[in-house]
């Protein structure tokens, strides 16, 4: 089953993220609990964690994007 | 509060033992770390060392560089700069820089530097000019907050390393931020020695907090982790968010532009023009050079392999042409 995968809301202030880096590759497993990716705002690296396993998706997005909360940004087949 | 007393002016250790805190240690209680180091560059997590350092400078001066894991900008460190790390169980939703600023604040005040404040950026400023810089990163529930005290460091290689000729380069980085910066032993009307304004920060800060001395495996475990994860070219340079970069040059036997780009440190793709004359093709170039690290002593290696010639330019000349 294909899920999405969203950006989530890290904090009230902030609208705004760059994503910085992704660190599955379309095809690779991915382990729940495990850094997917990271994003930056206000020179705050926040590293988000995979919330299922699976095999990764597309990225929707690449490295250096701004990407927004709730925003789909990739796939993970679960 | 605990206090660990890292015994260490080497930046590589001090940031793997951040990590360790975070990733293995984690510990229940709020750790503040206080030190200093050697002199390096310090970029942030998306930033291109080309773009925000004076390579050259940097290496004749034996300035370390090195690369964080929290974002915003660059910052010069030297033994007159002291850095404070709390490393704290996320609490709070967002971004909070207040808890961990203002009690540095109050200890400067206690110091008698009454005009200790911060700006709108979360930097520490004195009279408008910045003495601190702080960051963050959040992982696995923890969040890491670091930041600078320029107390007396030397503003001449502060300023001439972070002063980068402009280079034709495209990329999606974090810029830094120039602003003016100031040291604070200026602004104490008696300045006291480094490692008496550090013991005074500690005590200020720690209160009746403890002390932690890590043992001796646990300090083999984060030197491990600082020679794997902070102090190699892939972290430093591999790091890197993917950028492309024209070099134009001219020799004796004739004009070369080289066209390239790089990502997580490597060349992907090379391409020349020029009024040269030999017996490669600019697709000569692309074959020998993909996949190549993009560092001199590799470049050069790489065109040894590469069939033909350029007459009257050295494959020195081209990889110092190619490599900023």
């Amino acid at each position: 089953m294909k899920k999405t995968i969203k950006l989530p809301e890290l904090g009230k202030d902030i609208k705004e993220y760059v994503l910085v880096a992704v660190n599955k590759e379309e095809g690779e497993p991915v382990e729940k609990g495990e850094v997917l990716y990271e994003v930056e705002a206000d020179k705050v690296v926040n590293e988000i964690e995979a919330e299922d396993s699976g095999i990764m998706g597309k990225w929707l997005f690449e490295e250096g994007d701004e990407i927004l909360p709730g925003q789909a940004i990739g796939e993970i087949e679960v | 509060m605990i206090y660990i007393d890292t015994k260490s002016q080497n930046i590589y250790y001090n940031l793997a033992m951040e990590y360790w805190l975070v990733t293995e240690k984690k510990p229940s209680d709020t750790v503040l770390l206080f030190w200093n180091s050697s002199p390096t560059l310090v970029v942030g997590k998306y930033q291109n060392p080309l773009e925000e350092i004076n390579i050259e400078y940097a290496k004749t001066h034996n300035i370390n560089i090195c690369r964080r894991m929290s974002g915003g900008g660059t910052v010069y460190q030297d033994p007159g700069c002291w850095q404070f790390s709390f490393i704290t169980k996320s609490e709070n939703e967002g971004i909070d820089f207040k808890q961990f600023i203002l009690p540095v604040i109050d200890v400067l005040h206690d110091m008698g530097v009454p005009g200790a404040g911060f700006n709108g950026r979360n930097d520490l400023v004195i009279e408008g000019k910045k003495f601190s810089g702080n960051s963050q990163y959040i992982h696995g529930g923890y969040t890491v907050h670091h930041g600078t005290l320029l107390y007396a460091t030397d503003m001449v290689p502060l300023v001439e390393s972070t002063t980068v000729d402009p280079q034709k380069i495209i990329s999606k980085s974090i810029k830094s931020v120039r602003d003016r910066v100031t040291n604070i032993s200026e602004h104490m009307e008696k300045p006291l020695p480094g490692e008496v304004f550090k013991e005074k920060m500690v005590a200020g800060l720690l209160g009746d907090g403890a002390v932690y001395d890590l043992t001796a495996e646990e300090r083999d475990r984060v030197q491990k982790i600082a020679d794997e994860k902070f102090n190699n070219y892939a972290a430093i340079y591999g790091g890197s968010p993917k950028y492309s970069i024209q070099r134009k040059g001219y020799f004796t036997g004739g004009k070369m532009e080289f066209n390239i780009s790089v990502a997580k440190g490597l060349i992907k793709d090379i391409s020349v023009t020029g009024d040269f004359f030999g017996t490669v093709e600019s697709e000569d170039f692309a074959l020998a050079l993909k996949g190549c690290p993009y560092e001199k002593s590799a470049v050069v290696e790489a065109l040894g392999k590469m069939p033909g010639e350029v007459y009257r330019i050295s494959k020195e000349e081209m990889a110092g042409l190619i490599v900023v």
